[in-house]
């Protein structure tokens, strides 16, 4: 655990040359869209992050089961790794969103779906460190931080079909046009590529991250052990 | 409200590519600052301990 | 180690057990003391009723209720009221528990710990109505409004069983963290949403005199959520109250 795996340090270069490949491929090979202008260009961060920020929310759900199960400790480590890095990229996704809603829509915020069930999950994810943060029992620390997440991952996929069911029975307007109407767009092939290659691109710096911080995570629960052990 | 030109739109995309960016880049920060620090914790604690026990062994 | 693997076979006791006369007696007992102590102090009940009465009086300043707002918001002034003076009696109802040592005792009982959630929920549940029972006519006088409706009584009901499960699992975590009267509400609120938002929804329907068809979404999706989150709340509780 001292010496950085050798993996982890390729890992690292793939990940800065993928991004970089993958801003070259949004900023400059894909073709402007049309109605939207150059702003369309940042779908494809934005719906990377979204994709990975999922992807760790998912994960945190599932590894507080395992946790549950198992009451590994090892496990509460990976669970607030992935809420963590999610938690930063789900920022950016929204962020980039809003930055997009801005010129799109003409608005910062539209309460609609997507950026609202993404406003809610993020603060679920905040709240969750708030509860660790106030609880000193690593145990019970896990334990709390388990049982939420697994809340948290059954309610935010509630909380967007809930405000889908409402928001198609009235349609948020704004200016002439709803907002799916003037939001979507069709992709060229040039989009698709871009596309799909920012979705592997943040996929690796997902990883890459995660694994960074589950390393963190060993190296702070290190560092509280032998403090314990000085300590007495 | 169509447009017939293509507006410009490219300052917004800059500001978004730019916060993305600046965002990895202060996390990443923020957790060579944390593994830094524990890793000094962590040497310190380890001489601490060396200590303790060397004193341990003399009496 | 040896400490946790023994908490793991008197979990995994605790839940083989099966729901026995002996289950719903634990559950009552936990009912009836709460009520019972409830009545002697009329604390909690209190608090929550005067706490209501000035968020009502708050809405009314800060929304300016002329008749016409007042149609459309009524749905919504009364759930953000429901919403806030539940926090504060979910936050009494397990202090109480916690401070006075109760938990401790309730947990060392051999009764399954399911016995001691419902319990709770139950009472937590009965508090609830209690006050919405009293603010709903008051309301009602206030502002002119009929709210006896059964349609929106069964969609109050729907809504307060799932805010009181919920609640009664989070409130059980927070009574046990550092700050906690702080963090029930931030750790509640997201993870209601869902009930809430259908809740407005289908009260909003029904005072505006909707068909049924057109709040039939928004119940169906209360009902969801109060199973959904009352089989997860009996599968996880046992982990909250471990000590």
């Amino acid at each position: 655990m001292q010496s950085k795996p050798l993996a982890l340090t390729i890992l690292d270069v793939v990940s800065i040359i993928v991004l970089a490949i993958s801003a070259y491929l949004a900023l400059f090979f894909a073709p402007t869209e049309a109605v939207m202008g150059q702003v369309q260009r940042v779908f494809y961060f934005h719906v990377g992050t979204a994709w990975v920020g999922l992807l760790g929310f998912l994960f945190a759900a599932i590894t507080g089961i395992v946790y549950l199960v198992t009451k590994d400790l090892k496990w509460d480590r990976v669970e607030v790794a992935a809420v963590e890095v999610s938690l930063v990229f789900f920022f950016i996704t929204i962020v980039l969103g809003s930055i997009w809603a801005r010129p799109a829509w003409n608005t910062w915020w539209t309460w609609d779906p997507r950026l609202t069930t993404a406003a809610i999950t993020e603060l679920i994810y905040i709240a969750y460190f708030m509860l660790r943060q106030s609880i000193e029992d690593p145990e019970r620390r896990a334990r709390f931080g388990a049982v939420y997440t697994l809340l948290g991952g059954i309610s935010a996929p509630i909380t967007f079909m809930v405000i889908r069911l409402f928001r198609t029975i009235h349609p948020v307007v704004i200016g002439n046009q709803s907002a799916a109407a003037q939001g979507g767009f069709d992709m060229t092939s040039d989009m698709k590529v871009a596309f799909f290659f920012a979705l592997f691109t943040f996929t690796v710096i997902f990883v890459d991250l995660f694994w960074h911080r589950i390393r963190l995570g060993d190296l702070q629960d290190k560092v509280e052990q032998l403090r314990l052990k000085v300590s007495m | 409200m169509f447009l017939e030109t293509i507006p410009d739109t490219s300052g917004y995309m800059i500001a978004g590519y730019v916060i993305a960016f600046v965002t990895m880049g202060i996390y990443v920060a923020s957790m060579y600052i944390r593994s830094r620090n524990l890793k000094q914790d962590l040497s310190t604690l380890e001489s601490m301990d060396n200590e303790h026990k060397s004193k341990a062994k003399r009496k | 180690m040896a400490t946790t693997t023994e908490q793991a076979t008197r979990t995994a006791s605790t839940r083989t057990t099966p729901i026995t006369p002996s289950f719903f007696k634990a559950m009552f007992a936990v009912v009836q003391k709460d009520l019972a102590a409830e009545l002697r102090s009329r604390e909690l009940l209190s608090a929550m009723l005067v706490f209501s009465m000035l968020v009502i009086l708050i809405f009314n300043f800060a929304l300016e209720l002329e008749p016409d707002i007042r149609r459309k918001v009524t749905a919504g002034v009364l759930w953000a009221t429901f919403a806030f003076a539940g926090t504060l009696g979910l936050n009494r109802s397990m202090a109480i528990e916690k401070d006075r040592g109760c938990m401790d005792g309730l947990l060392l009982a051999p009764v399954d710990r399911a016995a001691i959630y419902f319990g709770k929920v139950i009472s937590n549940l009965a508090f609830m109505l209690i006050v919405e029972a009293i603010v709903l006519p008051m309301y009602g006088v206030l502002y002119g409004v009929n709210l006896f409706q059964p349609g929106l009584l069964g969609v109050i009901l729907l809504g307060s069983i799932g805010y009181s499960s919920v609640g009664t699992l989070i409130s059980t975590m927070t009574v046990q963290t550092r700050t906690r009267d702080v963090l029930l509400p931030i750790l509640l609120f997201p993870i209601i949403i869902p009930v809430l938002l259908a809740s407005v929804k289908a009260s909003g329907g029904i005072l505006s005199g909707a068909e049924f068809s057109e709040i039939l979404t928004p119940l169906n999706l209360l009902i969801v959520y109060d199973v959904i989150f009352i089989a997860i709340a009996f599968m996880v509780f046992d982990f909250v109250v471990e000590e």
